[in-house]
């Protein structure tokens, strides 16, 4: 019986003793020597449990359905895995210049990785609490990682208070949703909601989605995630952009549609309520910035209201959509930050966007490849980003979200302004300094492989479709 | 005779006055994480009244998880103020505003 | 053989437009010249050649939609042969007059070319013209219809450094475009009731037509009349009649070959030769043909009118266009189509020399067009004097009166116009009869005030552009004669085939002769006979038997009804009538000769002491006024309204209010939101939180 259990956790259990034996050995050892190493090796073991879950991943429930590994688990997973493999391997060049590449980081990250699996694959209130907490944890000490930086430690400080509330709001509905359905797992909820939600229910839940809905930074939850984006260290950032969105959109899914499934209309309304408050605020706010990591904080408010949007459509469709929406995004937010990562002036980090004049100029091939990741990020039609749009917003419409879709229309319009703002700094802004030239050749692949997937991806979108059609099958029934 | 409304009336209480700690005070960031402290106990009177109620175990255990998880919570939380502390040489609220906008 | 013509002149206008930089400019043009001669003389072959009967080549399958098939086809028949000739023989002359006349250009730069691109548009031109001549059903028609028009809108322009040439350039392309709406409203009903644009099966429809009726606007209307009206609006806006004339006399800011080609002998003719083809229909109409006839013989008086006063030279002969076609268009109207064909026929030559005359004076005396500053050119330009002299000659009708040789002595416009006269008269409209011998009484004045102007008195303006008068080129010489040929000749070797003779004419134009009709005809029609000629005085023409066009309505190029014997009558008006026309000719001549000879003072006088009348002739009826305000200023003020109020105002101030203001202050408004305080973050957290909660609290959850 127990064997059994500990069968379907393993992939977890691998990487927790992975980071527990990286973090001992290095301890006891050569400490931040072996940092390098670590980075790598991490992301190598990364990689391979990614592979691992994708091929011959264990499927099923454990612990009396506590925990859950479905096909909707498994895509979230080697998402989640893959791009944290990804932002280590950016990562080490850059912390290492800047003197932070401390060996606890990749310790770090493997374990917040570790809660998000355990996120996506929760069937139980304490089982989603516990791993919410882990990456949670983890995640607060990565963005105070440069510990003499005043922008850094505010950053994990605010970070770290507004995200202790939104536990204990989260905290606070799973009390409620407890003490009204009798149980805590995902199963006996859904039974206990068969006819219909009372008011303490519904109020539980609405704590629960308000704590989500922090994690994935939807409006008006969102304000934490200028400032900690722009205090923590850029890979940090890229890290927290990527990864983290793609567990908390999972859970979310997750709980709506595996504990609320029953009940989609009590849940649809205040998720699309959020959905286009974040599109709006996101693209809106924007606007005025002049720092190239607020603006990808903006940015990514915008980008999980549009991923929201599939979510209240409530259906296989939306589900299908979030996912291939969330991919995208992964991927190119992995390509901007590697551009974002390479921005230096005199050895020194600039995130100012004027930095960018005339770009083009000196770099054209990199100023191409920004131009198709913008391009897709503001979801120009050839660019892969635009299908992204695309699925929402049918997935939307068909579930009769008419108005919802009308309003992503709009509020991908007045967003693309700030995209393509950037876009014509750099092919026909006025001469500036020029940024120092060269890239890590680590950086300049990930750059390139991204946007050669954003012009790539329109034939097939590299299959994920109907891979994500799966998945979305296994969560909603 | 006291009833569940009774405690959950408590938890409540505790709970808006945890958040309206969080907003109301200006002065110390000490405060604030006490503040945290509050919403999570009276998180946990929730469920120990729950369980209790309900005759299930299963919230008293939940609460136990949250106690560890609120101490190590608080542990992070403390390190990180003192490295704040550290750079910036105070603790005040209204100077963890370097970044806005 | 029909092919080459048509594809010719399309293929010179490619070559030359196109090819010009490959050939060199000389080499195009020779290019674009030579196809139009070679169009030209296949032109001639298949006139000469042809016996009448309806010949139809299918060059492509065109559109097919539902129940509208149309093929691009070329429909040959008698009234195809004879435009083309007119169209081809003119474009071929004017290409090569061009070859003088665009030489030097001060509107364009040194250095810059523009030759080729007139060579190409007036190549385009007449593969437009012939596309519409040519064509089996209404739209292929429609297509050629508006090629001319996009044609001629190119050719007004071409000066498009001078802002009145782009005015006049709109103001054609605008004005055609009302007459489109109601030609394209006539194919539209036609389609609707015929259910095809072919003209076969719309000639055999026709009888069907004019038992049809059909509501339309306000009321019922016969559907034969109805679409006549439509198609004939169509046919006045291409013709410059009435209403829609007022594009003609400024679109002389063209160059003038352009004037002679377009605007004298080939477009506009289209809506006479438009109203020729759809004779069956017309024949069917008879409240569309008096429409017609009414608005032609006004047009042709009108015009005439206008004519008297004007003082450049071109625009007097562009009046007098306009004038010759309201005749064409009373013959049309009153069911002589031959007799429109014939003056269309011998216009197009006398028409085309006056023009390219007057650009020969023009081109020698420096581009100066005020008639003014003329006189006494004769000596310095004897050739286009001759010229210009024969077509004055062949205009104002000069001719032997009541001489007959088997066939009528005189100049073409003699025979064609004294036909079409009385025609009018035959018709028994007292009208259309008065205003065109009137009419003929202008034509003669203002042709030969022209003459005298231009060609006799004392040099007045500019001495030194009078020193240096000079005659022009061969080139431009050459074409001038071969016109001249025609002007004089063209009336008396064609007089039988078009009017003087039923049966030639029936067999001119492939119409079956009634053999059953005839005899039992013969029986009533003396005594209908009679009875006219016992009321209009003795002098027959001493034709006593009638022919009775017969035939299906399309068996021929034209369809004659049975009951139509305008055409036989006219050979047997009083001899009043058959002198009327050559009296006015004589009065305008002599009233000219007093004026601008012999006492050149009375015209200022005269104008002085008749001043109001004067203004209003010299103001053109004061048309363009009028449209001015009727519709020009009320259709900018709403232009206006729309463009600054709804597009400026609204959309654009509506977007740009968004895009620069709302946005904007919410992008301040949210960049203040973040304080950068945590207290404040949480605070909108709560309320975030509390709005949710109170929203599903009212709206009570479960639904």
């Amino acid at each position: 019986m127990i064997a059994a259990d500990i069968q379907v956790v393993l992939p977890e259990l691998v990487l927790s003793v992975f980071a527990m034996a990286a973090l001992m050995g290095a301890v006891y050892t050569i400490k931040d020597r072996a940092a390098p190493l670590l980075v790598w090796t991490t992301s190598g073991v990364m990689v391979l449990v990614a592979l691992w879950i994708a091929i011959a991943g264990p499927q099923g429930s454990a612990f009396e359905g506590s925990f859950t590994s479905d096909g909707f688990s498994v895509f979230a997973k080697v998402m989640i895995l893959m791009s944290g493999a990804a932002i280590l391997l950016m990562s080490e060049g850059y912390m290492a210049r800047h003197g932070i590449l401390k060996f606890e980081y990749p310790v770090l990250i493997t374990l917040a990785s570790v809660g998000m699996m355990v996120m996506v694959s929760a069937g139980d209130l304490i089982v989603l609490y516990m791993g919410l907490e882990l990456q949670s944890l983890a995640l607060y000490v990565v963005a105070a990682l440069r510990r003499d930086s005043i922008k850094s430690t505010e950053a994990g400080l605010k970070y770290f208070v507004l995200g202790a509330l939104s536990s204990g709001l989260l905290l606070y509905g799973a009390s409620l949703t407890y003490g009204y359905t009798g149980t805590t797992s995902f199963a006996g909820i859904i039974e206990a909601t068969e006819g219909g939600v009372s008011t303490g229910l519904l109020f539980g839940l609405v704590f629960l989605l308000a704590g989500f809905a922090f994690k994935v930074s939807a409006a008006p939850f969102h304000m934490w995630t200028p400032d900690v984006y722009e205090g923590s260290p850029t890979p940090v950032t890229a890290f927290f952009a990527t990864a983290p969105k793609v567990a908390a959109m999972g859970l979310f899914a997750r709980v709506v549609h595996d504990a609320f499934g029953g009940v989609v209309g009590d849940w649809q309304q205040i998720v699309a309520l959020l959905s286009v408050l974040s599109m709006f605020l996101g693209a809106i706010a924007a606007i005025g910035q002049r720092n190239i990591k607020r603006l990808m904080a903006y940015s990514s408010i915008a980008h999980m209201g549009f991923a929201l949007m599939g979510l209240a459509a409530g259906t296989v469709l939306g589900v299908q959509a979030m996912l291939i929406y969330m991919a995208i995004y992964v991927t190119m937010n992995i390509g901007t930050f590697a551009f974002i990562m390479s921005m230096e002036k005199d050895g020194r980090v600039v995130t100012d966007i004027d930095a960018l004049q005339m770009y083009s100029k000196r770099e054209p091939l990199k100023a191409l490849a920004m131009l198709v990741l913008l391009f897709s990020l503001a979801g120009v039609p050839p660019m892969v980003g635009f299908f992204g749009k695309l699925y929402v917003l049918r997935a939307a419409y068909d579930a009769g979200l008419g108005w919802l879709a009308v309003a992503g229309v709009l509020a991908s319009v007045i967003g693309a302004f700030y995209y393509l703002r950037i876009v014509y700094y750099m092919y026909f802004g006025e001469e500036r300094d020029a940024l120092d030239p060269g890239m890590s050749p680590v950086l300049w692949g990930f750059l390139m492989a991204s946007a050669a997937v954003m012009v790539v991806g329109i034939v097939n979108l590299f299959g994920i479709e109907p891979a994500a059609a799966a998945a979305a099958a296994s969560l909603v029934n | 005779m006291i009833g569940i409304e009774h405690y959950l009336t408590v938890a409540a209480m505790l709970f808006v006055i945890g958040v309206f700690g969080l907003f109301l005070n200006r002065k110390n960031v000490i405060i604030m994480l006490m503040s945290i402290e509050l919403m999570l106990l009276a998180v946990n009177i929730n469920l120990v009244a729950f369980s209790s109620f309900l005759g299930d175990l299963v919230g008293q255990i939940f609460t136990l998880f949250v106690l560890t998880v609120a101490a190590a919570e608080a542990a992070i939380g403390l390190a990180i103020l003192v490295c704040f502390f550290r750079v910036r040489g105070t603790i005040d609220v209204e100077d963890v505003n370097v970044m806005k906008g | 053989m029909e092919t080459i013509i048509l594809f010719a002149p399309l293929a010179g206008a490619l070559i030359c437009g196109f090819g010009w930089k490959i050939l060199g400019e000389t080499a195009a043009q020779w290019v674009a010249t030579g196809l139009l001669f070679l169009a030209a003389f296949l032109s001639w072959i298949v006139f000469l050649g042809h016996d009448g009967v309806t010949d139809q080549i299918t060059i492509l399958r065109w559109i097919e939609s539902g129940t509208l098939a149309t093929d691009w086809s070329i429909r040959l028949d008698r009234l195809t042969a004879i435009m083309l000739i007119v169209i081809t023989t003119v474009s071929a002359l004017v290409h090569l007059y061009s070859f003088g006349y665009m030489a030097h250009d001060d509107n364009f730069r040194e250095g810059e070319s523009y030759r080729p691109r007139f060579f190409a548009y007036l190549s385009f031109f007449t593969f437009a013209m012939l596309m519409l001549v040519t064509s089996d059903n209404l739209i292929q028609m429609f297509f050629g219809w508006e090629g001319v028009g996009v044609a001629s809108y190119l050719l007004i322009g071409f000066y498009y450094r001078k802002p009145s040439a782009n005015a006049a350039a709109i103001k054609a392309f605008v004005v055609n475009r009302v007459g489109d709406f109601g030609f394209a409203l006539g194919i539209f009903a036609i389609y609707f009731l015929v259910d095809s644009v072919k003209f076969d099966d719309i000639f055999a429809a026709a009888p069907t037509l004019a038992e049809t009726q059909i509501t339309f606007l306000w009321r019922e209307w016969n559907a034969a009349n109805l679409i006549g009206v439509l198609l004939f609006i169509g046919a006045m806006g291409k013709s410059a009649q009435l209403i829609l004339h007022t594009w003609l006399p400024d679109a002389m800011e063209g160059p003038t070959p352009v004037s002679a080609l377009i605007h004298a002998a080939t477009m506009v003719t289209a809506g006479v030769f438009l109203v020729c083809r759809m004779s069956p229909i017309y024949e069917f109409a008879p409240e569309a043909s008096q429409f017609i006839v009414f608005l032609g013989a006004s047009t042709a008086f009108f015009a005439a009118t206008v004519g008297l006063v004007q003082n450049d030279i071109k625009r007097v002969i562009a009046y007098s266009t306009c004038s010759q076609l309201g005749y064409m268009f009373v013959a049309a109207g009153v069911g002589v189509y031959s007799v429109a064909m014939f003056h269309l026929f011998t216009h197009a030559f006398f028409k085309a020399m006056l023009f390219l005359g007057a650009g020969s004076v023009i081109h020698g005396m420096h581009h100066e067009q005020d008639m003014r500053n003329y006189g006494g050119l004769r000596h310095k330009l004897p050739y286009t004097f001759w010229a210009m002299m024969i077509g004055t000659l062949a205009i104002t009708g000069v001719g032997i009166p009541l001489l007959y040789l088997g066939f009528p002595v005189g100049f073409a416009g003699f025979v064609s116009k004294d036909a079409i006269i009385e025609s009018a008269y035959a018709a028994h409209n007292g009208y259309a009869f008065w205003l065109l011998v009137v009419a003929a009484l202008f034509t003669s004045f203002y042709s030969w005030r022209l003459m005298f102007l231009t060609f006799y008195g004392k040099p007045r303006g500019d001495h030194h552009t009078h020193e240096h008068a000079h005659e022009s080129p061969m080139t431009m010489l050459a074409p001038l004669g071969v016109l001249a040929l025609g002007a004089i000749l063209a009336g008396m070797i064609w007089y039988k085939p078009f009017f003087g003779d039923s049966e030639k004419v029936a067999k001119f134009f492939g119409i079956p002769e009634a053999v059953a009709m005839a005899e039992e005809s013969h029986g009533e029609e003396p005594a209908a006979d009679e009875a006219h000629s016992g009321e209009e005085a003795a002098g027959d023409h001493g034709e006593d038997h009638h022919f009775a066009f017969g035939g299906d309505p399309g068996d021929g190029a034209i369809y004659i009804g049975p009951d139509n014997h305008v055409l036989d009558e006219a050979h047997s008006v009083p001899i009043w009538v058959k002198l009327a026309p050559f009296i006015s000719m004589l009065l305008g001549f002599g009233t000219a000769y007093q004026m601008y000879i012999r006492r050149p003072d009375w015209p200022a006088k005269l104008a002085q002491n008749q001043r109001p009348l004067y203004e209003f002739l010299l103001n053109k009826w004061y048309f363009d006024e009028i449209y001015d305000f009727l519709f020009v200023r009320p259709a900018r003020g709403i232009g206006m309204f729309l463009w600054k109020r709804g597009d400026q105002g609204t959309i654009d101030g509506g977007i740009n209010g968004i895009a620069l203001g709302i946005i904007p202050f919410l992008t301040r408004l949210a960049g203040r939101a973040q304080t950068g305080y945590m207290f404040t973050y949480v605070f909108w957290m709560v309320v975030g939180i509390a709005a949710v909660l109170t929203w599903v609290s009212i709206t009570g959850g479960t639904n």
